[in-house]
């Protein structure tokens, strides 16, 4: 029988992929206290450092530090539309952007946008939408661009909180200010707010979850879940990031006074 | 007062989640009391007050009768003589201006064309523009009488600053729609030929002052307030 040239035959035996997969290194325990002191089962953030307004050139800008995680947002606009679509006459258009920087996770990366860097830009998108009041900039785009500078867990719930942030600072309408916030189920325990290695376990019975909130609202815009997770720990998830939320909230409040405070002085009184 | 959560945070005001059920911990919210005498600092969210005690003013929202503010700034209350005080949120003195139908703006043509002219928008009224926002001039929209006998290179030059008004924000494939048939309305500063500005005439022509050559253009009669000595 002639030998058949275009396929690629396959090994005689199979084996199963999980056999190949690089475990890694360090395994945490799944009990006791967190790395860096953090309690399991409690809604315990990391302690969160907020600024806004230290780009210049752009329109708006914050920055948002959260233990080594480190995030920076700028907002532009509202400018003209450069694609027209039917919808953008009605009201605007919101570009969000997310990039990592290249020294930013454990290995370099590069400048160019991988697939998961158009996913979370995505997922921001997606959060940030419902809170922006869009029919008050007809024939307007309003771009979003983050910048993970170092990326030390739960990035795009932070993301979403600093792009929130930068929205206010730069003057652009929205209902309310979108908060984030993420979380890890190993087993029966769950961890809120995880660092880089709490979220890269690769174990069973794992799964992450990251909630965009609008505290005022009480609505959620955005929610993002990966891993395996049951039904009712999903639920009790969402209200534990609901509540990692509102502990957010007073920092981010008194970060946008100070910058209100430093971008205008208060008007007369009438 | 503080918060009688597990987290030490203290508040101004404690209110009790309406939709939080009774097994699961409270969630306490800040609220910001915008009728204090201080300016108070507000964020995106943060209600004022009920809708019947005043009419909502720029950068608020009114939701389930209640006016929320939408900016993060300074509250405002004007009482306009009407019944109720007029509430606005304001962040800086000057409001990040659109160009909406009515308002009149400032603008430059870029390029011209038997059909229309081409501009950028640079002010809106009085406030200028972070970025440019592209118009356009139409024929028939030069001015009031003799539409069909317009020529648009005899009334606007590339470079010349326009006075206009915004008709229409366009559909899918034009820019915003400007119109110039007002006696107010129509060029205000343009340059001749050998670089002077130059002095207007009358409504159709200007003259260079270095060259004394006319030159037409559809000049805008500005108010004598307007003009500077």
């Amino acid at each position: 029988m002639p030998t058949d040239t275009k396929r690629v035959r396959g090994p005689e035996a199979s084996q199963s992929p999980s056999l190949f997969l690089c475990k890694p290194a360090t395994v945490l325990p799944s009990r006791g206290p967190r790395a860096d002191g953090r309690q399991r089962d409690q809604v315990d953030v990391r302690p969160v450092f907020v600024r806004c307004g230290l780009v210049s050139q752009a329109k708006g800008s914050a920055y948002i530090e959260a233990g080594n995680t480190k995030l920076m947002c700028c907002v532009y606009g509202p400018r003209e539309t450069e694609r027209k679509d039917e919808t953008d006459m009605k009201c605007g258009r919101l570009i969000a952007d997310m990039r990592f920087a290249p020294f930013s996770c454990r290995e370099r990366g590069s400048w160019i946008q991988g697939s998961q860097e158009k996913d979370l830009s995505l997922m921001l998108h997606e959060s940030l939408q419902p809170a922006v009041c869009l029919h008050k900039y007809p024939r307007s785009q309003i771009e979003v661009n983050v910048m993970v500078l170092e990326n030390s867990g739960s990035i795009l719930a932070h993301a979403v909180t600093c792009a929130s942030l930068a929205l206010a600072d730069a003057g652009i309408e929205m209902y309310d200010l979108v908060l984030g916030c993420s979380m890890r189920q190993d087993g029966t325990s769950y961890m809120v707010d995880p660092s880089y290695v709490e979220e890269s376990g690769c174990s069973d019975n794992q799964g992450g979850l990251t909630v965009a909130f609008l505290p005022s609202l009480n609505q959620i815009s955005g929610l993002q879940s990966d891993g395996e997770m049951a039904e009712e720990t999903l639920t009790a998830g969402v209200r534990t990031c609901i509540e990692g939320c509102y502990k957010l909230y007073p920092v981010i409040q008194q970060a946008l006074s100070k910058a209100v405070r430093r971008a205008a002085p208060p008007p007369p009184e009438s | 007062m503080l918060c009688h959560n597990k987290c030490k945070i203290v508040f101004r005001l404690e209110q009790r989640c309406a939709t939080c059920t009774p097994n699961s911990i409270s969630y306490v919210r800040l609220f910001s009391n915008a009728s204090l005498a201080s300016p108070s600092y507000l964020c995106p969210g943060d209600k004022l007050c009920s809708a019947e005690n005043c009419i909502p003013g720029t950068g608020v929202y009114l939701r389930h009768g209640y006016v929320y503010s939408s900016l993060a700034g300074y509250v405002l209350k004007k009482n306009e003589g009407e019944k109720l005080p007029v509430i606005s949120v304001v962040r800086e003195t000057e409001v990040q201006l659109l160009p909406d139908v009515g308002a009149i703006v400032t603008c430059k043509v870029t390029s011209i064309n038997p059909r229309f002219a081409k501009v950028h928008i640079l002010y809106v009224g009085s406030t200028p523009l972070k970025d440019r926002f592209r118009g356009t001039i139409r024929k028939e929209d030069v001015r009031a009488t003799e539409k069909d006998k317009v020529e648009t290179y005899k009334s606007f030059r590339p470079g010349d600053i326009v006075l206009a008004k915004v008709i229409s924000l366009g559909d899918v494939q034009s820019n915003y729609l400007l119109t110039t048939a007002e006696n107010e309305l129509g060029v205000v500063v343009a340059h001749s030929g050998a670089g002077a500005q130059m002095v207007p005439i009358n409504w159709c022509e200007m003259q260079c002052p270095r060259t004394h050559s006319k030159e037409f253009r559809k000049v805008a009669r500005v108010q004598p307030e307007y003009l500077q000595a």
